[in-house]
């Protein structure tokens, strides 16, 4: 049985892809080194056009526009530059809306471009490149901590991770943004609020990990400017408790955060990398069947984002308190007796 | 001479958006029938992006249940060799991403309102709708600008009655020409013109040496006529090969199946039709909806005619687009237990964040419930503009066409743990009216059935003979003017061993008569005067009807269902119908 999985892992092997929004070219080679401000892959925006009615605006036929135009095909253009003129009684003239270049002349209309506009993207980890898919991006191998996450606000940023909470079930407040929070990425245990999400801004922080944030709340997240990760998703649940331990272990390192959730058709996890100065980590195993032991996390009602191990691969199905009868597991949560848990609702911790 | 290619039996693969789902069909006896079915993650994202993997895992799965081996040297063994493999491998679809459409066209409620109609007919979502509605100052640059910067799959042009306007559908598909031209050769749409007709030469002039241009029948011929199955053909096909062909992993399972992909709609609205002329029933139709965790279908077929609408959400994978569309309140008002704004939105955001996983507390059943109810009411008002029947009752009253059987579908729905906690959702979603029986596709056979369909008929009657769907039981649903509390219509039950029970049903309450699953009853109804049961008002009549897991249901609510206002009396309402249909 193959169930869904999450990576939570102080030391593997993590392949991050770096993909453009629109084609490009890729500037690194298979074997390269990088650095997470270094300029992998660049794209050209589509530019600006305007579609220019000479014929209406002088008032003259679409047959004759042409004759009356100051620029040629190719032509670059300042904003303001005249591009057609019609003299005489009831004169007028046609402006250049845009700067750029003639694109297109034809049926009484000019089509101006504007300046492409180039997009740069970064690296974000440090690593090797490993693949340069031609055009499109790259993918970066690097060795050390990963942790993915379950929600991010879209955003990313490369800075130090700061734990400012004690425990998994403490959020961040107002009181712990201070002059010292300016550049980290900040760790909390719970949840966050408007206030300190305003002045994590307004101190310049580079990002923060949390538990879970409130819905009410995404809005602004969205509008913060530096990413926001929650673990577990959405809500008031703690951070997972295996979590938190790991990121308490890399407090004070390197870390590259990205708060990418994709969209609904291509979902991609937020995730947490900690560049480790290693040469070899776990290779993690995405296929491997499900197993006792093997740690889970569960995702579902009561005990949600509490994370423990495969106690037992029950034979009975598995009572819900909806009624359902469907096949799970005993996970040893480490309070007492273990619980069982449908595998729909258990994620593979890796 | 070749010999025969005898199919005796069939795996079908149904690789929807969370889960995958294998059935495998045999011939038993005399007839054809589901002997294993197995489940996997469907594996088509990261980090797997490959179909196939999930599909192996489910086989290995099958194959422990049925102790033979099915995938041999890489591959699924087809045909059968010995005990190895099957003769056929069916592959269907919905775990892609639908076709992203734009629409050009000229007057909303008429060429636009035709192309969405079109649009719905398959996977494929609106992604902007280009007019010269709201006096737009330069709508070609708007419309040019549209399209290049959303680089749709298609662009589905219509416009103009056959002979009608002309200009105006040729300056967008101007706009559509210059878009297009600016795009890279690899990202430029497809084209499919449904328009003006006698334009169709001077659209593909236009823009055939920059993309690739269909033309189909026009979606309005008239103005007061609608011809949608060319252009919906069109779209399927598109979406068969940009979409179905082009999934991670596909080509790997279109090795071992050598059949064509068919996608998951198609399929189900094989068995919808299939059902429609078992059941032979001119005066009804039939409806079947399939309720995802990404779309909901809608399947009809009247008068021998079908008709498939795919609503673009479902009841995980995109719920919040849906929620910031629609709001929080239209899902609020079904929780039968008080709940805050917040609480409930956090419970929609992690359901899509994580698809698969499924309620494991009452109140997160109660949430799942609230969107299935409002994903059917949706995929009712996206589905009955297309149907030609009973378009007046539904604009004047909301009261659906008569439908019977009622085939219930989709993950979505399904599992949940009690028939009656089902039989409501369905009740309050399609609110449906008249006498039905409604079938619970509980093993989710149905689009496999549909599949099979194509290859070998027999075996798709048979299976369906062999008892694959089970009944929660007959409902009838009386509409008209009453008062809360009157008698809006009396009965006789006779059971088959003759035992009699005589009942009477009052407005705004629903009420449950045993009658299990397999029994049947002959029914004896006297509507009150102003009261129909789709015999017409006051008309009753004898009937006989089958039993199922939660009963013989009259649904004496009204149609529209309307609930209280007041929060604590919904409330009380709610968890009162639960109560009375044993949810």
């Amino acid at each position: 049985m193959i169930i869904q999985h999450c990576i939570a892992n102080p030391l593997t092997i993590i392949r991050t892809p770096r993909r453009l929004s629109h084609p490009g070219t890729v500037l690194m080679r298979t074997g390269d080194s990088v650095e997470p401000a270094q300029i992998v892959a660049q794209a050209i925006i589509p530019p600006d056009f305007r579609i220019v009615e000479v014929a209406r605006e002088l008032d003259v036929p679409l047959r004759s526009a042409n004759s009356y135009l100051k620029v040629e095909r190719g032509q670059a253009i300042s904003e303001g530059d005249i591009l057609a003129s019609k003299g005489g009684f009831g004169s007028r003239v046609c402006q250049a809306p845009i700067s750029g270049k003639v694109a297109g002349v034809g049926r009484g209309r000019l089509l101006l471009q504007a300046q492409p506009q180039i997009v740069h993207l970064n690296a974000l980890v440090p690593g090797y490149i490993v693949d340069a898919e031609l055009g499109e991006g790259v993918v970066i191998e690097t060795v050390g901590g990963l942790i993915q996450a379950l929600w991010g606000n879209g955003h990313e940023a490369h800075g130090v991770l700061r734990m400012v909470v004690r425990e998994a079930r403490h959020p961040i407040r107002p009181t712990h943004i201070n002059a010292s929070s300016q550049g980290s990425i900040l760790i909390g245990g719970s949840t966050v609020d408007g206030e300190t999400i305003q002045d994590a801004k307004d101190m310049r922080v580079r990002g923060m990990i949390v538990g879970s944030v409130p819905a009410g709340l995404i809005p602004q997240l969205r509008e913060a400017g530096f990413p926001v990760i929650a673990t577990e998703g959405i809500g008031t649940t703690p951070m997972t408790q295996a979590v938190f331990d790991l990121l308490r272990s890399l407090d004070g390192r390197e870390a590259s955060i990205s708060g990418d959730i994709g969209n609904r058709w291509h979902q991609t996890r937020p995730y947490i990398v900690i560049p480790m100065p290693m040469q070899v980590g776990q290779v993690i195993r995405a296929d491997t069947p499900l197993a006792i032991g093997d740690r889970v996390r569960i995702l579902r009602g009561a005990y949600r984002g509490r994370s423990g191990t495969i106690h037992e691969m029950l034979a009975r199905h598995v009572q819900l308190e909806t009624g359902a009868h469907l096949p799970g597991a005993s996970v040893d949560i480490g309070e007492g007796e273990p619980v069982r848990v449908p595998y729909a609702n258990l994620e593979r911790l890796f | 001479m070749e010999e025969a290619h005898i199919i005796d039996s069939i795996l079908v693969v149904d690789c929807g958006t969370v889960i995958t789902k294998l059935l495998l069909l045999e011939h038993v006896g005399d007839s054809y029938q589901f002997v294993a079915q197995a489940e996997a993650q469907t594996t088509g994202k990261p980090p797997w992006n490959d179909l196939s993997i999930g599909v192996v895992h489910g086989v290995q799965e099958l194959e422990s249940i049925i102790g033979r081996t099915l995938y041999a040297r890489g591959g699924i063994t087809v045909p059968r060799t010995g005990r190895e493999g099957v003769d056929a491998f069916v592959v269907i679809l919905s775990a892609v991403q639908p076709l992203r459409v734009v629409l050009a066209g000229l007057v909303r409620e008429m060429s636009l309102e035709s192309g969405r109609r079109a649009v719905n007919g398959t996977y494929a979502t609106i992604e902007a709708t280009l007019s010269r509605e709201g006096n737009l100052r330069a709508p070609q640059e708007m419309w040019a600008r549209t399209v290049r910067d959303l680089m749709p799959d298609a662009v589905l042009l219509v416009g103009g009655v056959d002979g009608g306007a002309r200009r105006p559908v040729l300056e967008l598909a101007e706009a559509v020409a210059l878009a297009t031209s600016m795009l890279d050769e690899e990202q430029r749409p497809t084209v499919i013109y449904a328009g003006n007709r006698t334009l169709r030469s001077q659209v593909t002039k236009l823009l055939g040496d920059i993309t690739h241009v269909v033309t189909t029948d026009n979606v309005r011929p008239t103005a007061d006529s609608e011809h949608l199955g060319p252009a919906q053909s069109a779209l399927e096909e598109l979406y068969i090969e940009k979409r179905l062909r082009t999934a991670p992993g596909i080509e790997r399972l279109s090795d071992w199946s050598r059949l064509p992909l068919f996608p998951v709609a198609t399929a189900f609205s094989h068995v919808v039709d299939f059902l429609w002329h078992r059941e032979g029933n001119a005066d009804r139709g039939v409806l079947g909806v399939d309720v995802g965790a990404a779309t909901t279908t809608m399947a009809a077929t009247f008068q021998g005619r079908s008709y498939v609408s795919i609503y673009e959400h479902g009841v995980a994978n995109g719920l919040i687009d849906w929620v910031e569309t629609h709001g929080a309140d239209r899902i609020l008002r079904w929780i039968p237990a008080e709940m805050d704004r917040e609480t409930l939105l956090a419970m929609l955001y992690n359901t899509e964040l994580l698809p698969s996983t499924i309620p494991q507390t009452s109140q997160e059943l109660s949430i799942e419930l609230a969107v299935v109810r409002e994903m059917l009411r949706s995929a009712v008002s996206t589905a009955w503009p297309t149907w030609d029947v009973g378009k007046a009752a539904m604009q004047a009253t909301g009261a659906m066409p008569r439908t019977d059987p009622i085939l219930i579908s989709g993950g979505g729905i399904v599992l949940t743990p009690r028939p009656g906690q089902s039989l409501l959702a369905i009740l309050d979603g399609l609110q449906p009216v008249g006498i039905s029986t409604l079938l619970l596709d509980s093993s989710r056979a149905a689009p496999a059935i549909g599949a099979v369909a194509g290859i070998k008929p027999l075996a798709a009657a048979s299976a369906l003979e062999s008892g694959t769907f089970v009944s929660l039981g007959t409902v009838i649903s009386p509409v008209g003017q009453a008062r809360p509390g009157e008698v809006v219509m009396r009965m006789r039950i006779t059971y088959e061993g003759g035992r009699e029970l005589n009942v009477e049903a009052r407005h705004g309450e629903i009420e449950v008569w045993p009658l299990l699953e397999g029994q049947r009853a002959t029914l004896e109804i006297h509507p009150s005067r102003h009261i129909d049961i789709g015999m017409g008002l006051g008309q009753g009549g004898r009937v006989e009807v089958l039993g199922g897991l939660v009963g013989l249901v009259v649904d004496a609510r009204g149609r529209p269902v309307n609930l209280p206002s007041n929060p604590d009396r919904r409330r009380r309402t709610l968890n009162r119908w639960i109560l009375d249909v044993g949810g």
